[in-house]
């Protein structure tokens, strides 16, 4: 399986967040995306996700061509983003419950604890999101983008928050997902992590993909000049 | 059937989140009470009879309060962006739509009784017509102004203007409601016959089909990016 994007633009009003971008993401892989603020991340993975039409290119699944507008295709997408995307007033477990519906996963509790005990949250279906800190909300928000077992699950900054337990606790769930065969899409502003769980990286700059290669013997120091114009390395 | 079952769902959920917050609610139900009040000690009801009237202060009570509500209906989907989420689900747009117009609806309903309860009461109104009539005129009304106000609820949050452009979306298209709506309404209050209310009441039904299958296919292009 493999997730591909071709040529991808997109713009706000006059400003172009995406430029002729080339993406390929391989099933049973983590892509890492690197870049400075502003440099179009979470706009590719929005594009990417189906979240955002792009104005041209394509986003290919093993050469079909998928989009937002195709249920089929939003249903193999999971997403995690910096924002739980949880509703406070209700409990995690309903929380999950009423996404799990939604993808026409049976709603009962049980579904709820078996998916937050794979992200370490057993203990948090009947407690509201409101509650939580924001590693909890972090655990959770986790939980429900696994809960239909998605094909192509899309990380936006997603260690935001999340204490070192947490964060080694997503660190094992990702290298699952690899192992799963799941397309992995992570965007994140910590090289050394990034570089560490990733197979591949790719580095946007002004919504251009200015590097993409193997993640392994990489280091953080290496990439940093990959962030300013003309590659001068950043001290 | 999905899609009403979809629609079923996300309908629910509003209404926990709702009834557990109830700042939405409760803001549309304090309008609703004083708004209710000052027409009452605005009113000389030696001047003007307070049944001829009772019905037209009525309908702008509950569509300024409708209207109030409608402008945070999307409030908590923006809270944590879980309306980002919720596009992300296989679930139809027109599903989103009609769900969360139901919401709206159950509080619209809320706010319109408490509205007839009041101004007859605060106006002194007794022998207030069927019941039935009444609801049967609501209804369609209410569904109208459910509709109207979850779709051009997600458009002024889009809007730098955010609230303030709400009213000006929406009270021109809804002036057919009302004036159908405060027509009909003021005939079940002075107990006319069904014949003079009955026409009326077709074409509050027509305008809520209508706003509610123009929403849905609209809808879409507003909650996509």
């Amino acid at each position: 399986m493999t997730l591909s994007a071709r040529g991808l633009v997109c713009d706000y009003g006059p400003t172009r967040a995406l430029d002729r971008v080339d993406i390929d993401a391989a099933g049973g892989s983590i892509l890492a995306v690197f870049g400075p603020n502003g440099a179009g991340k979470t706009t590719l993975l929005r594009a990417l996700s189906g979240e955002r039409r792009p104005d041209a290119g394509e986003v290919t699944l093993n050469g079909a061509v998928v989009s937002g507008s195709d249920p089929a295709w939003r249903a193999r997408v999971g997403l995690v983003s910096h924002r739980t995307g949880l509703y406070r007033k209700l409990t995690v477990g309903e929380n999950l419950a009423f996404f799990g519906a939604l993808h026409g996963i049976n709603r009962d509790r049980q579904m709820a604890v078996r998916v937050l005990d794979e992200v370490g949250g057993a203990d948090l279906a009947d407690v509201p999101v409101e509650k939580l800190s924001r590693g909890q909300r972090q655990r959770a928000a986790l939980a429900r983008s696994l809960l239909h077992d998605p094909d192509v699950l899309f990380l936006d900054e997603p260690f935001t928050g999340l204490d070192p337990g947490g964060a080694s606790t997503l660190e094992a769930m990702l290298q699952a997902r690899r192992e799963a065969g799941t397309v992995v899409v992570l965007v994140t502003h910590d090289l050394e992590r990034g570089l560490k769980l990733a197979d591949r990286a790719v580095v946007l700059r002004r919504g251009r993909r200015v590097l993409d290669t193997e993640s392994s013997g990489r280091e953080a120091e290496d990439l940093l000049p990959f962030f300013t114009a003309g590659g001068t390395r950043v001290q | 059937m999905m899609s009403l079952r979809w629609a079923r769902l996300i309908a629910w959920k509003d209404l926990q989140v709702e009834f557990r917050s109830g700042g939405r609610l409760l803001a549309m139900i304090a309008f609703v009470v004083l708004a209710c009040f000052l027409f009452a000690l605005a009113l000389d009801r030696s001047l003007v009879p307070a049944r001829n009237v009772a019905a037209s202060l009525a309908w702008l009570t509950i569509l300024f309060a409708a209207t109030t509500g409608a402008g945070r209906t999307f409030d908590t989907e923006e809270e944590d962006g879980a309306f980002r989420h919720l596009l992300l689900t296989p679930v139809s747009r027109h599903a989103i739509f009609l769900g969360k117009s139901a919401a709206n609806l159950v509080l619209v309903w809320i706010v319109t009784i408490l509205a007839f309860v009041a101004l007859t009461s605060f106006l002194g109104v007794r022998d207030a017509g069927s019941i039935a009539r009444h609801g049967a005129v609501l209804l369609p009304g209410t569904i109208g102004l459910a509709a109207v106000g979850t779709f051009f609820g997600l458009m002024s949050r889009h809007s730098s203007l955010g609230d303030t452009l709400l009213p000006v979306l929406t009270f021109p298209l809804l002036v057919p409601v009302i004036f159908f709506g405060a027509t009909a309404s003021g005939r079940v209050l002075t107990e006319r016959p069904w014949a003079e209310i009955s026409g009326s009441v077709r074409l509050l039904w027509a305008f809520a089909i209508g706003f509610v299958a123009v929403g849905s296919v609209l809808f879409r292009y507003l909650a996509e990016e």
